[in-house]
């Protein structure tokens, strides 16, 4: 089975800080990843990184089985690829308009783009907050805004940053159970965060960053297909 | 000169519908949003590029823009004038003594306010907007579109500014419109003559228009901001 | 079928932008005037006369002799209207302007307070009134802008053989209007032309003290700018103004222009 995003030799500093070292990641179509690592550790480097937002130093990259550069980084997998940050930037329109932000982009017909955007504000539970506009949503809401902003683009793969950090009980229970429905098969999901309830997902494979590197703390890594590049 | 008798008949010309009153307060709205309409395009253009991309050169073009903004009107209508009289090198044009060149004057007086505002503005945004922009797939013209529509309330501020100081100044518009009546009179420069001929009671009553013009672009402002996202 | 509508539609912009600038036959004349000249009303009574039959309109920049001038050289405007004869003649000899004619005359008087500290009421001899508003250290306000009306002032003072300076004498870079309007504010003397006095009369209560030196005589020309200089030009309606205000009845229009019943100009054109 080919790897979703396959990377190898992943390097980063900040001035003096050793965030990334050598790292290696392989995240398969249709699993579910978490990512711990102390504080500042690197976790959203890491995630920028593979979403395009940030350079690293260094690194191999191949989506799909195919090699590409960090500094060109494809429209293709602009499409493909969306990280949500862990406090969400909503755009000064309302909830629906916000969720409908990336379809517009896509060129997608009017007719599929309502369609989408229903389903997805039906799936996070915001139908009631449609013509809402951010600054009068709750830090939970904004959470579940930014999600089914993601997943209304279908990516295949989801980087989410800390989703459930600084949220109340309530909230995070709502999250929780809308990450627990996140990935359909072609789809990778990978959660940089410590919460236990999304640790304990069913299926959930863990990976550690520390000291620059990443390691698998269950599963078996599956084979690398180091022929890719 | 009784003032109170003075602005009376202030008042009965405003409200009689004096036909020269009225149009040189046609003048002045015309002559202003034309010039606005000109400046803003290239202006927010210009804001938006120096506050998003590095180039050899751009802190100097910030402090170039911001030195500007405080540019006396006298000395961009005397450089317009030197550049469009009949001797000049853009003579030919034959724009001198028209609103057209008071146009170019004032654009050129509200387009560094423009620029500084909107610079301001883009500088001043959330550094997550620009990466969830990307992130969703916009490119680089949505992107930038999105980022000017999420400032725009500080843009739009720098757009009322500009508007106050291109109807208020009367240095460019003395200098390349001529104060012609019926062509190039406008309010502040019919205030400068009427005074100057002791008529104060048009010049009373232009200067009720230009206060409330002025209270009612700070009043915009004030509603801007506060609908600016204070959250 | 699409292509004849765009090709119509392309036509139809292009005559309506070009019609009305071919179908003007007279195009609007840019002229330049003195302040004083303006302030007086003259040409508000006098100018609508002419665009009624010229068929475009005047447009009056009115500025100091010295800068009307400087549009002439400069080309910005088609025609002066202007009083300081030594400059004019200037302006035609060094080739600016062509076709200078006589149009009208006023006079300058001395004006001043009601109480006349300097005791000049009634003489005839400006110059000599000059020198005993000097020896009274009275205030006088000068034009100090380079007019027929400064330029006069200053060749009294020379004439006079005093240099005027001190606290008393304020040279104000004006026009006459705010000239006159500072004399009376300072109850100070001024020289000024009879018509913007006649004019502001009423908000100064100045009094005319001297009157009727034969140095005091303030004539008018009018001057086309050289066509041969600017070729783009208005020299057409350019003569055709100075044809008018030269003709009888430009004249006549200028010597039944009156204010309070008096008359502020008389015609000098040359009888044709």
């Amino acid at each position: 089975m080919t790897a979703l995003v396959h990377v190898q030799g992943l390097s980063k500093r900040f001035a003096e800080r050793v965030v990334l070292e050598d790292a290696e990641l392989l995240l398969q179509p249709g699993a579910r990843y978490v990512l711990t690592g102390d504080n500042g550790a690197g976790k959203t480097t890491l995630l920028k990184i593979l979403a395009g937002l940030e350079p690293a130093d260094a690194g191999r990259f191949a989506y799909a089985g195919r090699a590409f550069r960090l500094a060109d980084y494809p429209a293709a997998l602009r499409r493909d690829v969306v990280y949500v940050h862990q406090h969400p930037y909503l755009f000064h329109t309302t909830v629906k308009g916000n969720i409908g932000y990336g379809l517009v982009s896509r060129n997608v017909p009017h007719g599929e783009k309502e369609r989408r955007i229903r389903l997805a504000m039906a799936w996070a539970n915001l139908d009631h907050l449609r013509d809402v506009p951010p600054n009068r949503l709750s830090g939970g809401e904004k959470q579940r805004v930014a999600l089914a902003r993601a997943k209304v683009l279908e990516p295949h793969v989801l980087l989410l940053d800390e989703p459930t950090a600084n949220l109340d009980a309530d909230s995070r229970q709502q999250i929780v159970h809308l990450l627990g429905e996140l990935s359909p098969a072609e789809t990778c999901v990978l959660v940089a965060c410590h919460d236990q309830e999304i640790i304990g997902l069913a299926g959930t494979v863990r990976l550690h960053l520390r000291d620059g590197r990443l390691s698998l703390l269950n599963g078996s890594p599956p084979a690398s297909d180091a022929a890719v590049f | 000169m009784d003032p109170l008798a003075a602005t009376g008949d202030a008042f009965r010309l405003l409200f009689s519908g004096d036909h020269d009153l009225w149009r040189i307060i046609w003048i002045s709205l015309r002559v202003a949003l034309i010039s606005l309409v000109l400046a803003t395009p290239l202006a927010v253009a210009l804001g938006f590029g120096l506050a998003t991309f590095n180039f050899p050169g751009r802190r100097a073009a910030v402090v170039t823009l911001q030195s500007l903004l405080s540019f006396p009107t006298v000395m961009v209508g005397l450089i317009l004038y030197m550049l469009l009289t009949r001797r000049g090198p853009l003579g030919s044009l034959h724009l001198l003594f028209t609103q057209e060149a008071m146009i170019i004057g004032q654009a050129l007086l509200c387009f560094p306010v423009l620029a500084a505002y909107t610079l301001a503005a883009v500088q001043g945004a959330d550094p997550r907007l620009r990466e969830t922009a990307i992130g969703l797939g916009a490119g680089p013209w949505r992107t930038a579109l999105t980022t000017l529509l999420e400032v725009r309330f500080t843009v739009l501020a720098g757009v009322l500014n500009g508007f106050g100081r291109a109807i208020s100044e009367v240095g460019s518009a003395m200098m390349v419109g001529g104060n012609i009546e019926g062509v190039t009179r406008n309010m502040t420069t019919a205030i400068a003559l009427e005074t100057s001929k002791g008529e104060f009671a048009q010049g009373i009553a232009l200067g009720f228009v230009l206060l409330v013009l002025a209270l009612g672009i700070n009043m915009a402002l004030a509603l801007i901001q506060g609908q600016g996202g204070m959250k | 079928m699409a292509k004849l509508l765009r090709r119509t539609l392309g036509f139809l912009v292009l005559a309506a932008t070009i019609t009305p600038a071919v179908l003007l036959a007279a195009t609007d004349i840019k002229m330049a005037t003195t302040t004083s000249t303006e302030n007086s009303g003259l040409l508000k009574v006098l100018l609508p006369q002419f665009e009624a039959e010229y068929g475009a309109k005047v447009q009056v920049i009115s500025v100091g002799s010295g800068k009307a001038m400087k549009l002439g050289e400069n080309g910005d405007v088609d025609v002066l209207l202007v009083h300081a004869r030594p400059e004019e003649d200037k302006f035609v000899a060094q080739g600016h302007g062509v076709n200078r004619r006589d149009v009208m005359y006023n006079d300058f008087i001395l004006v001043g307070p009601k109480e006349d500290p300097a005791q000049v009421r009634g003489m005839t001899d400006v110059v000599a009134a000059l020198k005993k508003i000097h020896a009274a250290q009275a205030p006088f306000i000068s034009r100090g802008d380079d007019s027929g009306t400064d330029k006069m002032e200053k060749s009294y003072w020379q004439t006079a053989g005093v240099k005027p300076q001190g606290a008393w004498y304020v040279s104000a870079g004006q026009g006459m209007g705010e000239v006159l309007t500072m004399a009376a504010s300072k109850q100070g003397y001024t020289l000024t032309d009879r018509a913007t006095h006649g004019a502001y009369k009423d908000k100064t209560g100045l009094d005319i003290l001297v009157q009727g030196d034969p140095r005091m005589f303030n004539p008018y020309g009018v001057i086309a700018v050289n066509p041969k200089k600017y070729p783009d030009i208005n020299y057409r309606g350019a003569m055709a103004f100075v044809d008018w205000i030269t003709s009888p009845e430009g004249q006549k229009a200028i010597a039944d222009f009156k204010l309070n019943g008096e008359q502020l100009f008389f015609p000098s054109a040359a009888k044709r």
